[in-house]
């Protein structure tokens, strides 16, 4: 009897100690990765003589498959002197994390905002003054001021700068085609919506592949209107880029009747089998099957993808031949490409985890020096001579890409600014179409169509915003599969103003 | 006359004393099995209990950086926002055509299933099939899903390859809401009826063999002998586990269900996790999709207990 | 003696029809795995040229090679373990003491208490809370925090307590007239008789464990300590193409398919192990044998 007792003695102290008597326990038992914990206060005792490194967190997202080695996060420590932990969260769940570190007050020392979209989600929070203005303090910092102006100015909230970016190329989006197919049907790069729809005919029923099979089809899409094919489509009809002026106002892309055009050019694919039949439910690693293993020959995107495209393809045809193209006019006879806000990622500072001005000073200090070139090569390109080689002044990954991505390429999410302002490498490709994109990357910056709305706010939009695009996006799949007519996209798009559509367009219009 | 009233007043309270003791001594009786209950209590009291207080912020408009004690009071305005949206029938609809779905399709299916693997004799042919069916459980939704989309595709499809050589019209699966229903109750039954078998194969155990013997003398055939003996020995497992599912009705399996999600079937296939999700997760409004969640709860709890009382109606344990 | 009856026509129809029926179903069941396996030995492009591809004609090593080129999945997989040994043997040590206990008729407030933990099912307080909860009670960061926080679960729990309940009360009376305190009759006269319920609720804890991904990334910052599911799921995410925010990496081509698969098979086939060993709890009539015995 007593030998039980004593068994439920130890098993009930075993649950209570953990449980109830834990709170103590936290910061032995974590150590050194305490910072992770709440509030974290590890950095900001650190003594400020200044040869010890400073320590601090930094929360980014994971976009590749593993956890890097510390190999080149060393390197860039002791650049920095400092001594810098990363919490690494998944690409798919940093929304969760994000928003429960932010809750419950334990969000690191720095912390990225992955995209725009969480970035409108935390405004609340930064109109109350819960992250450091850091507008004030920028020029301060040799590097750090040379960030560009425009773009910054797209980050502000009332403005007021919070938070410092990543530079992305502002638009990359065209065409990547089968070059190959073009030539033995004698087709030229189309530079017209008219020419792309003949290419894509052409492609579907004129055999391109030579096989005397029915196997092919044109335009290979995916469950994406903004980074598919559509939204580049679009802006070769001179569809704005998500908002723009219409009779002195400023009106959503679908009230426009270039959108109506695009998604007639569609239908139009659709109905004809130019393009995949179950488009709007494939995903992006089906829709470039299509295009690897020559079922289909154009795809409409980030022209950079041709990269990584063209070594799969080589795998199973090694006599495919990719080039890229972005000039397309549409019916007016303009070119015109839509452009992101220049920024790809952003980071700020919450005022929780850094306490002191002198903490937020060390911190930006080293975010300047990640703007240096040393440094800003480390995070993006790794050690030269282990994961890339110098060739003409531009870096080239070295044969072993495996070890770059497992080791170099989660670092990339660090970067601060771009190659202009940071001075960092850029890459050298001997792929031709590759760097030919990195080419009609530039190009394309005179083709711009920018979106109106980014420095304006709608708090309507910021609240509601998703689910009423999800009415316009249902609406023009349905419309491009000949589900609904035009009544029925003009009945979703009154539906889109009823529910709260008009309050957007009204506190947008006002904020102009 | 008086004093026998007295007495029978007395009894009265001598009898509510005594059931009071009774009471009293029962607990103590139990006092063992009391501890050995206290861990899981407290385990409960504090990592599901205390979180509770989580729900109030679906009366408020709640702002992580302000906490549930600074942030703004606002009623039932959530619950009013989704009881009067233009939406919310639709998805009641739909999430309780799946619900059921779930309860009069899939629920029987690894009942029937464990009776047919109880069935066999051969022990290695047994085991090996008991193996094979389980193992679609620990595929994720996102594989299963991605498996069907190769194989129902309108571009390059296994099935609508077979369709067309056959000289049928390809069936356009994927962006067509007629389809959407059937291929969501299918695939949980590829992926679920095998591991539904563990729990009824376990309960079957406890049958004696000797009274299947005993019925076969009786000249009972295998259908009768199933249904005589199989059955009512994992009758009440099958009603807890009917019970807590009634309690599911409104969880239905985000993940699966927002793959299956799109343009072409959201008007079948839209259900209350996917709605707020959108809302929830990707726009940071926490209260309303507490305050939706909250909605859910009552509901199961509503249907947990009607279901409850009906097992006990019939003499059955229940759940609680 | 079974053989000594005559097997009627009857049944011999029945069983033809059954094996038949159950052949075809393991097949169609298996087939998705067959192609996940096969697809984690074939070469890229043989996928790409394959829609949906059983076995490969090229076998290829390359993807297991990938992934065992570095020590993360070796890491992960050795956390996994962890957590799912330890872990089931806590949350069965507690579940078994809590649903013996409920399932003692005559406890005073057992429907309460009962009633009280089908509340749990329905109602939660939310990751915030929840997260609080876990931080103050000092689990952040440590695998623990994948094991306490969900001790027991209220629908195992639920189940084993009907198993219990349907044990003859006659033998636990027997027992108490022996002489035998609660704890004794649960350890030696409950728990013999009743392994094929501690092995059904074993494996569905063992199996949450393993599958246990959204409280590591919630929990623990460090990633050395994630499991492997953390792995697997941003290997399946990337690969699948469904990490919709294309924006900010264009660039980053997504892991090949045939290294998906392979993770999919390194991450899965441990677990898938574990229910062949639990098999011969499942004997018919094993159980009696041992209560009369």
């Amino acid at each position: 009897m007593s030998k039980w007792k004593k068994l439920l003695g130890i098993m009930m102290l075993m649950f209570l100690l953990l449980v109830a008597a834990a709170c103590s326990d936290s910061s032995s038992e974590s150590g050194s990765d305490s910072s992770g914990d709440g509030g974290s206060s590890e950095g900001e005792s650190t003594d400020s003589g200044s040869d010890e490194p400073y320590a601090f967190s930094i929360m980014a997202n994971l976009h590749t498959p593993e956890v890097p080695a510390d190999k080149v996060l060393e390197k860039i420590e002791e650049a920095t002197n400092t001594d810098v932990e990363i919490q690494w969260v998944p690409d798919n769940n940093y929304e969760d994390r994000l928003n429960t570190a932010f809750a419950t007050n334990s969000l690191p020392e720095a912390v990225f905002l992955k995209n725009q979209t969480t970035f409108v989600q935390f405004r609340d929070a930064i109109e109350d003054e819960q992250f450091w203005e850091i507008g004030p303090y920028l020029e301060e910092f040799e590097n750090l001021s040379k960030l560009k102006e425009n773009v910054l100015d797209n980050t502000m909230v009332n403005g007021k700068l919070y938070t410092l970016y990543q530079g992305r190329p502002l638009s990359r989006q065209g065409i990547i085609y089968r070059k190959d197919w073009a030539d033995n049907l004698g087709l030229e790069a189309p530079t017209t919506t008219e020419e792309f729809m003949e290419m894509a005919r052409a492609f579907t029923e004129d055999d391109p592949d030579g096989n005397g099979q029915d196997d092919t089809f044109g335009v290979t899409d995916r469950s994406d209107l903004v980074y598919g094919a559509f939204k580049t489509v679009a802006s070769w009809f001179g569809t704005p880029n998500y908002w723009g002026e219409k009779d002195g106002q400023l009106q959503p892309e679908f009230m426009f009747d270039e959108y109506v055009q695009t998604m007639d050019f569609f239908r139009e694919m659709h109905e004809n089998g130019y393009i995949n039949q179950d488009f709007p439910v494939t995903s992006k690693t089906d829709q470039q099957e299509f295009f690897k293993n020559g079922t289909a020959g154009l795809y409409v995107g980030s022209m950079g993808d041709v990269g990584s495209l063209k070594d799969d393809a080589i795998a199973i045809n090694p006599d495919v031949e990719f080039d890229v193209h972005n000039y397309v006019e549409g019916p007016d006879g303009e070119f015109g490409i839509w452009a992101i806000p220049g920024y790809g990622n952003l980071v700020m500072f919450p005022k929780s985890s850094v306490e002191t001005e002198e903490d937020l000073k060390k911190i930006l200090g080293f975010f300047d020096k990640m703007m240096s070139p040393e440094v800003a090569n480390y995070a993006y390109w790794g050690i030269e001579g282990e994961h890339y080689e110098l060739v003409d002044g531009a870096a080239k990954v070295t044969d072993d890409s495996a070890l770059f991505e497992r080791e170099v390429k989660p670092f990339q999410a660090l970067e601060i600014g771009e190659p202009e302002t940071n001075g960092r490498y850029v890459g050298y490709f001997d792929y031709e179409p590759k760097a030919k994109s990195e080419e009609l990357f530039i190009d394309n910056e005179n083709y711009l169509i920018e979106d109106p709305t980014v420095p304006l706010y709608s708090e309507t939009y910021s609240q509601d915003g998703a689910r009423l695009q999800q009415i316009i996006t249902d609406a023009t799949y349905q419309y491009i599969l000949g589900q609904i007519d035009k009544d029925g996209f003009d009945a979703a798009v009154e539906d889109w103003k009823s529910q709260g559509g008009d309050a957007i367009i009204e506190e947008f219009n006002s904020s102009n | 006359m008086e004093t026998s009233t007295m007495s029978a007043r007395e009894e009265a309270k001598q009898l509510k004393k005594m059931k009071r003791s009774e009471t009293w001594r029962r607990i103590k009786k139990n006092k063992m099995i009391y501890l050995m209950i206290l861990p899981g209590l407290l385990y409960f009291l504090i990592y599901k209990y205390l979180p509770m207080y989580g729900l109030v912020i679906s009366f408020q408009d709640y702002k992580p950086y302000k906490g549930i004690a600074g942030s703004e009071w606002v009623g039932l305005e959530h619950f009013e926002r989704l009881f009067t949206s233009s939406e919310f029938w639709m998805i009641f609809k739909n999430t309780l055509m799946l619900f059921g779905l779930q309860v009069f399709i899939f629920f029987p299916i690894p009942i029937i299933l464990s009776l047919m693997l109880n069935e066999v004799r051969h022990s290695f042919f047994k085991r090996s099939v008991q193996t094979l069916v389980y193992i679609p459980h620990f595929m994720s939704w996102v594989v299963i899903v991605s498996i069907s989309y190769v194989m129902l595709t309108l571009d390059g499809g296994i099935v609508n390859a077979v369709l067309e050589t056959l000289g049928l019209q390809p069936i356009n699966f994927l962006l067509n809401d007629e389809w959407f229903r059937p291929m969501y109750i299918i695939q949980v039954i590829w992926r679920e009826a095998g591991w539904g078998t563990i729990i009824f194969l376990a309960a079957i155990t406890a049958v004696d063999p000797s009274l299947y013997e005993a019925a076969r003398m009786d000249g009972a055939n295998r259908f009768r002998q199933m249904w005589h003996i199989t059955l009512p020995a994992i009758r009440s497992v099958i009603i807890v586990l009917l019970i807590l599912k009634i309690g599911d009705v409104l969880e239905l399996g985000f993940e699966h269900v927002y793959l299956l999600l799109n343009s072409s079937n959201r008007n079948v296939a839209e259900i209350f996790d996917t709605y707020v999700y959108v809302a929830g997760l990707q726009q940071g409004q926490f209260s309303y999709s507490t305050a939706v969640g909250f909605f859910k709860g009552i509901v199961g709890l509503i249907m947990v207990i009607f279901a409850n009382w009906l097992a006990k109606r019939f003499n059955e344990e229940g759940i609680y | 003696m079974a053989k000594l009856q005559k097997v009627s026509a009857g049944s011999r129809v029945f069983d033809f029809f059954n094996y038949f029926l159950l052949t075809l179903i393991a097949l169609v069941t298996i087939l998705p795995f067959i192609h996940v396996v096969g697809s984690s030995f074939a070469t890229s492009a043989e996928i790409a040229r394959t829609k949906f591809l059983l076995f490969p004609t090229e076998f290829s090593l390359n993807a297991y090679e990938y992934i065992f080129s570095t020590d993360t999945i070796f890491r992960a997989l050795g956390v996994s373990i962890i957590v799912t040994v330890g872990g089931t043997l806590w949350s069965m040590l507690f579940s078994t003491l809590t649903a013996y206990g409920l399932s003692r008729k005559d406890l005073v407030g057992r429907r309460a208490i009962n009633f009280m933990i089908v509340f749990t099912l329905l109602f939660n307080g939310g990751m915030i809370p929840t997260f609080l909860v876990v931080q103050q009670t000092g689990l952040l960061n440590s695998l623990w925090a994948l094991v306490v926080p969900v001790t027991i679960n209220a629908f195992n729990m639920i189940i084993l307590r009907s198993f219990f309940m349907n044990i003859p009360e006659s033998l636990e009376e027997s027992a108490k007239i022996d002489g035998a305190n609660d704890f004794s009759i649960l350890f030696r006269i409950v728990l013999p008789i009743s392994l094929p319920a501690i092995a059904t609720i074993s494996l569905f804890y063992a199996v949450t464990y393993w599958n246990t991904y959204m409280h590591a990334i919630l929990y623990l910052s460090d990633a050395d300590k994630w499991p492997v599911q953390v792995l697997l799921r941003q290997i399946v995410v990337l690969a699948s193409g469904m990490n919709y925010d294309s924006e900010s990496f264009t660039d980053v081509p997504p892991p090949e398919t045939t290294i998906k698969m392979a993770t999919i098979v390194v991450a899965t086939v441990p677990v898938l192990l574990v229910y062949p060993f639990l098999q011969k709890y499942f004997a018919k009539g094993a159980l009696l044998g041992s209560v009369k015995g």
